[in-house]
């Protein structure tokens, strides 16, 4: 049998395994990066424009967070947790690790497209009479939020790739399942070729959403195109 | 023009860390007048109108505007600020909305009004600095420096200020672009609006400002008639100034 016949032969032989687990690394991952727009928003917001303390707060979360490997963020949340009676599956453990750890860095990045918005608008804002919160709501973020399309785009694809951690915990995601068929067929490179086609179909996929999106919503003038 | 006084500035110091930016301003303006301030660049100029919006906050020092003294930490600022425009040298324009979004946006979430009222309103000022409904839908980006200028204007006197202040509104235009600012800026004053000017177009000062205030330093040294002012200015600090302006005027 030829390499072609081989992966054709695990296609048939394990599709439906593979496709639940891919669809399980794309749930883990969407998710994450989910959670991490969630927290990671308003975590930049109070850390620029929030009280001292609250900022003092949310970038020591960050460095901590940006310090540590996910790993054993992941095996914190799944073993550790459990002896202060807090005991989350797997898949959960999976989802809020990668969540939290997105969170941070997903700061950091709103953080910069915030920074980058001229302050000038700023000044502009206020000048009409708007209040803080009404000018970050209706010129900050808006400007903010297309300046950041490519750093979170990034962070998509990363968390595709890296939702594999949750193989350590014994999530049936890609990685997983694509172990456990190596190991039954001894066809290693052959399954882990099915395995990085996936991924890197998936990547090209949301970097063309990405694009699509930042076009859809550029304006002319605001973004250099191409540029964080 | 009324004599009723809208603004009084008085004794107003400010510091930017070491650096004293004003040293003292007294400057009182009526209601209907229009003012033109000139002087040397770091002289103080664009802070003063800072601190009368509070886009800067002054160090000491009173301003009352509109009879109410808005120095005192105890006002809203916001409130003042939605009676002040403001026009800046970049025009500052809301790069992500449109010309007609840029003017409603105060309208509606300043002032609360339902978005058609806002769009009438826009609208109205748009026309009345010259913007057509072609134009009502460009960004920023696709309108020239002119244009952007007065769509500013437009959307600063869209809320109905007391008080317009415009900090070099055509220093950052092209030659040929400064006169279709101008021409409106004139306009205005001639409906009676209250401005205050800071400008290098000695041209406008003289055409259309009831009154002249050279600073220099942080200072108001000389004040009057804009004749007199700019062409007959009696301290030698504004003689030195003003003949530089006027020399570049005869060369071009």
């Amino acid at each position: 049998m030829g390499f072609i016949d081989e992966v054709a032969y695990l296609v048939s032989m394990y599709g439906s395994d593979l496709l639940n687990a891919m669809l399980l690394t794309l749930v883990i991952a969407f998710t994450g990066f989910t959670i991490g727009i969630i927290l990671g928003l308003p975590a930049s917001l109070g850390r620029i424009y929030g009280p001292k303390p609250l900022g003092a707060v949310i970038a020591s979360y960050i460095e901590l967070i940006r310090g540590t490997p996910m790993i054993v963020q992941l095996f914190l949340v799944y073993y550790a947790l459990p002896i202060i009676g807090v005991k989350l599956d797997a898949f959960t453990s999976s989802i809020i690790a990668i969540g939290l750890n997105s969170a941070a860095y997903q700061a950091e990045y709103f953080r910069m497209a915030f920074g980058a918005v001229p302050r000038e608008q700023w000044e502009a804002a206020l000048s009409i009479g708007l209040s803080k919160w009404s000018a970050l709501l209706n010129v900050i973020i808006p400007q903010g939020i297309r300046i950041v399309i490519p750093a979170l785009t990034n962070e998509s694809i990363y968390l595709l790739k890296y939702s594999s951690i949750a193989y350590f915990v014994t999530v049936p995601e890609t990685v997983y399942v694509s172990k456990v068929i190596g190991a039954k067929t001894l066809l290693h490179i052959q399954i882990y070729s099915v395995t990085a086609v996936f991924y890197v179909l998936m990547t090209l996929i949301l970097t063309t959403l990405a694009r699509r999106l930042e076009e859809k919503i550029s304006i002319p003038g605001l973004v250099v195109k191409g540029r964080v | 023009m009324g004599d009723e006084k809208i603004l009084i500035i008085e004794d107003l110091h400010k510091y930017y860390g070491k650096h004293h930016i004003l040293k003292g301003v007294n400057l009182q303006v009526d209601e209907g007048e229009t003012v033109v301030v000139i002087g040397p660049s770091g002289s103080g100029k664009s802070t003063l109108l800072r601190c009368i919006n509070l886009l800067v906050k002054p160090d000491r020092g009173r301003i009352i505007f509109d009879n109410e003294e808005i120095t005192s930490g105890k006002i809203d600022v916001r409130k003042v600020r939605e009676k002040i425009g403001f026009v800046f040298q970049h025009f500052n324009l809301f790069l992500h909305l449109t010309a007609i979004e840029n003017v409603m946006l105060g309208l509606t979430k300043v002032k609360k009004y339902p978005e058609e009222k806002a769009r009438k309103i826009a609208e109205e000022a748009l026309l009345s600095v010259g913007i057509t409904e072609e134009l009502w839908g460009k960004y920023p980006a696709q309108l020239s420096g002119g244009q952007q200028q007065r769509v500013a204007i437009a959307r600063a006197i869209a809320m109905e200020p007391k008080l317009l202040l415009f900090d070099e509104p055509t220093s950052a235009l092209d030659p040929e672009l400064i006169g279709e600012v101008l021409k409106v800026m004139e306009k205005l004053a001639n409906e009676g609006r209250t401005m205050i000017v800071v400008t290098h177009e000695i041209g406008f000062a003289l055409k259309t400002a009831d009154r002249v205030v050279f600073i220099d330093d942080g200072r108001i040294v000389e004040e009057g008639k804009p004749e007199d002012v700019i062409l007959n200015p009696r301290t030698e600090r504004a003689k030195r100034f003003l003949s530089s302006i006027k020399e570049l005027y005869r060369l071009e």
